[in-house]
């Protein structure tokens, strides 16, 4: 059990799904936080959509899930 | 192996590095300053000096002899293993650390459990900074001496001196800004390798179709995924649980080195900023450490050494003057790691030992003194007891094993902490004994436990998971802490 053995029969594309499965659920958490919550720290009147921190955080898992998509 | 233009690019780099960090002095007048910068620095410098503060010397040679041996699997722990936990960091962790105005990580520890708890995890990270800065000392400067022939000793002095001296004046801001320029020294000497060692193998499709063509045992070197029976240390369980669950949160939410950086930001919204913008920088890491690794295995094939590939790419490729560009990323990649360890060491002697233990409710001055004398005093150390890693050759690996052994632990009371309101003081410093205990046990016995190669990500997973359970089970049975006394200090509070 502890060197995972129990998972030994898992498929690579299996594996591959469990870690698309993983930055699809971490992206919709992203996307649960709240603007007021992205921009805070920024006033109000020059809060701009390249400034939305929500949009940083996905482009970064897109890259990433480009990534294990390619290899 | 350099040329006159490649001591002259070296040199210069060590003068520009000097000046810039003695410049920052001026904006030295307290512990703030000297600890949190001010917390007045901007996201894109703090960003920069993340990353560059967690790839050194070393790692240049050893994950490009990594990808060499077992392929792009190695990418995992600048990819998985590092962008989802930044991006955990920058969303919960960090702005609750930089809303309370912490300077330290224990320092968060001690107002969630108790000074016990605060006092384990700070003289713990402060032992291995210590050991680790003479072992950092001498490894690097001994791939440097095997790698360009530069004295041992001086490439010891040189970087002391230079770290030592701007990071002694200039605080944290030296060190970060200092941070900008050695990430771009390092990207462009990197890329600059990268770049003409693809026009040596022909470029990305013709190294693949290449080294597909090498035999079976080339079959998955550009796979991400490895499967779970996979006899590399890189199975895809292990980089799920061990590394991605565990390690890579420990070290992104848990570790001084990283998260005081972002501490020093001048609010919430640059503090998150910083490390998100961290994590895009992450993603490019591994072109400049890994690629090398696969070009060798076909400019270089049967090297029966994977950590001679990137020294022999480097003398093959490169002409004079990059030679010693790449030179002065590999001091920018060491210089790095120092500054920061000087720095994060002091301050978590300063706020965690001594604040408390030492000397209350002296003046501001005083404790700046103290941040300063200690700076000195590691580097001093560290120098001092660099020649011992000499005669103890697995040292290096010992120091990491002791951190992973932390790891586990420190995390599972980190996310208790902040997540669950019901976590108590002794459930905390329970899980902090208990998980240490048991990853070291675990490590004492791997040999009959384990089946793969190097189980470090296993026993970092099993270690959190005991750690986790003790800290619940402790806490049920010990008595709440009154949600008035965690205001800011657990997500969702009602109070904070």
């Amino acid at each position: 059990m502890l060197n995972f053995n129990w998972l030994s029969g898992v498929s690579h594309e299996t594996a591959r799904m469990v870690f698309f499965g993983l930055f699809i659920f971490i992206g919709m958490l992203i996307l649960l936080i709240s603007n007021a919550y992205a921009f805070k720290g920024i006033e109000t009147e020059r809060r701009h959509w390249w400034n939305n921190l929500k949009l940083w955080g996905l482009v970064v898992l897109g890259m990433l899930f480009t990534v294990y998509y390619i290899f | 192996m350099l040329a006159g233009i490649d001591y002259f690019v070296v040199i210069a780099y060590f003068v520009g590095v000097l000046i810039l960090g003695y410049y920052f002095k001026r904006f030295v007048d307290s512990s703030e300053d000297y600890f949190l910068g001010g917390r007045s620095l901007p996201f894109w410098a703090i960003g920069m000096s993340i990353v560059v503060s967690d790839i050194g010397a070393l790692d240049f040679v050893g994950v490009s002899g990594q990808a060499y041996r077992y392929g792009i699997s190695v990418g995992n722990f600048d990819w998985i293993g590092s962008v989802p936990a930044m991006l955990l960091a920058a969303f919960i962790f960090i702005p609750y650390f930089w809303r309370g105005g912490m300077y330290t990580i224990p320092e968060y520890l001690g107002k969630r459990f108790n000074r016990h708890v605060r006092t384990i995890a700070s003289l713990t990270w402060i032992i291995f900074f210590a050991v680790d800065l003479g072992v950092l000392f001498w490894a690097s400067a001994v791939l440097l001496n095997v790698l360009m022939g530069w004295p041992i000793w001086v490439s010891i002095l040189a970087t002391a001196s230079i770290v030592g001296l701007y990071t002694y004046f200039g605080g944290i801001t030296a060190v970060v800004m200092t941070d900008v320029v050695q990430l771009v020294v390092m990207f462009v000497g990197g890329f600059a390798l990268v770049f003409l060692g693809f026009e040596a193998v022909g470029g990305w499709e013709n190294m693949v179709d290449k080294i597909h063509n090498m035999g079976p045992e080339y079959s998955r070197h550009f796979q991400l995924v490895q499967p779970a029976d996979a006899e590399t240390p890189f199975p895809w369980t292990g980089i799920l649980f061990g590394l991605t669950f565990v390690m890579a949160n420990a070290y992104m939410i848990g570790n001084q080195t990283i998260v005081q950086r972002c501490l020093t930001a001048k609010n919430e919204w640059h503090a998150k900023a910083s490390m998100i913008f961290a994590s895009a920088l992450k993603m490019l890491i591994p072109l400049l450490v890994l690629f090398p690794g696969l070009m060798a295995i076909i400019i270089h094939p049967g090297l029966e050494d994977g950590d001679k590939a990137l020294p022999m790419m480097i003398k093959n490729i490169l002409p004079p003057g990059l030679v010693g560009l790449m030179f002065s990323a590999f001091f920018a990649g060491m210089m790095s790691s120092v500054d920061s360890i000087l720095n994060s060491t002091a301050t978590l002697f300063t706020k965690d030992i001594y604040e408390p233990y030492i000397k209350k409710n002296a003046s501001d001055k005083h404790y700046l003194q103290v941040g300063k004398i200690t700076t000195l005093s590691i580097l001093l150390i560290g120098v001092l007891s660099s020649p011992i890693s000499s005669l103890y050759p697995g040292i290096y690996v010992a120091i990491q094993t002791f951190l992973s052994f932390f790891q586990g632990p420190l995390f599972a009371i980190l996310l208790l902490g902040i997540f669950w309101k019901r976590t108590t003081g002794a459930g905390g410093l329970a899980a902090l004994i208990i998980g240490i205990g048991s990853a070291v046990l675990m490590n004492v016995f791997k040999a009959s436990i384990f089946t793969i190669e190097d189980p470090f990500l296993y026993i970092s997973w099993w270690s959190f998971v005991i750690g986790f359970i003790t800290a619940v089970v402790v806490s049920l049975f010990t008595k709440p802490v009154p949600v008035t006394e965690m205001k800011g200090l657990v997500y969702n509070a009602k109070d904070s």
